[in-house]
């Protein structure tokens, strides 16, 4: 049924045509476990990289003596855009069922192992912020064109990071 | 009155499709850019000169770019204004600072209208111009924000678009 939403998980800003034309081939298509979108599988992959980087920031933040100096004001301001880019992210998705191939539970945040000296951790941070910009950055043309802004821009915004993290002493 | 919204682009000859319009659009706020460029750098010395002469190249090879996809369409480029308004008096180095952080901001939401459009190329010449703006806001700024180009309403109405099929 097309307008069961327990059948699958769904790009929420994302283009509602394309959408039903895909509900009404699973309608076609009873039976058989239901393929999870590629807009579905990308804003999915998304909120994962999302929230590993917040899970990131906060394993560092959480160190003992982090201090809470020019740097560990950098690093918390960091963390808030992180949040703000989860909650859009997750803002565009509509989990369906479990039972859905396109819907499972996502994985739970997952921190880097990071280094224990702080100029390499934030190093490693950097070099996860420039990783999750340009993966973004290369989904733009795959998107609907709301989706493609958002990761335009969250895309940006982590290269920008990069820029805080030099500053916050990135080695 | 904004610099970019006063630009001679608004006439925009030759073209009336989306990618044509979006592009002048990023034409227009690429040649407010320049111009504004020009006073930023006027009120700054040292490095902060340096970095706004090279943003200033920066857009005039952006804007020759523009013009570019805009002649693969058979559009004319508009042409940049005589003068623009500028959004504020410009007289310290702490005002021409600020001026840059404006104009790359319009510059960056000229260029997410770039990404909306169906077409990939010019998706993908949208995007990586919002980092190249976003990059040089953040640099005059000196902090970062979390959604470059997109205001709190946009992220709103975006939100609201959400569909259960």
């Amino acid at each position: 049924m097309a307008s069961d939403p327990t059948r699958r998980a769904v790009v929420a800003a994302a283009a509602a045509l394309p959408l039903l034309i895909a509900g009404c081939k699973g309608t076609q298509a009873l039976g058989t476990p239901p393929v999870p979108a590629p807009d579905v599988a990308r804003l999915r992959a998304a909120i994962r990289a999302e929230q590993d980087l917040v899970a990131s920031y906060q394993a560092l933040l959480g160190r003992p003596g982090a201090g809470r100096g020019a740097e560990y004001a950098i690093l918390t301001a960091v963390l808030t855009e992180h949040q703000d880019h989860l909650h859009q992210l997750r803002d565009r998705l509509i989990p369906g069922s479990p039972r859905a191939a396109g819907s499972a539970p996502l994985p739970r945040p997952r921190a880097a192992a990071l280094p224990g000296d702080p100029r390499q951790a934030l190093g490693e941070l950097l070099r996860a912020e420039r990783a999750a910009s340009d993966r973004l950055l290369s989904q733009v043309p795959e998107v609907p064109s709301a989706l493609a802004q958002l990761f335009a821009s969250i895309s940006a915004s982590e290269a920008t990071h990069v820029l805080a993290l030099h500053a916050a002493g990135a080695a | 009155m904004a610099a970019g919204s006063q630009a001679a682009g608004s006439q925009a000859a030759g073209g009336g499709t989306a990618e044509v319009r979006a592009l002048q659009a990023a034409l227009a706020a690429e040649q407010a850019a320049i111009y504004g460029y020009g006073v930023v750098g006027a009120h700054l010395a040292g490095n902060a000169l340096a970095a706004a002469t090279t943003d200033w190249t920066a857009h005039q090879e952006a804007a020759d770019r523009l013009r570019a996809e805009l002649q693969d369409r058979g559009a004319s480029p508009a042409p940049a204004a005589v003068a623009y308004a500028l959004p504020h008096r410009v007289s310290t180095a702490r005002q021409a600072v600020a001026l840059a952080e404006l104009l790359e901001e319009r510059v960056t939401s000229a260029y997410l209208g770039l990404v909306a459009l169906p077409g990939p190329q010019v998706r993908m010449l949208g995007a990586r111009q919002v980092r190249a703006a976003a990059l040089r806001a953040a640099a005059w700024r000196g902090t970062t924000v979390a959604f470059p180009g997109l205001t709190t309403a946009a992220l709103a109405r975006a939100a609201a678009r959400r569909q259960i099929p």
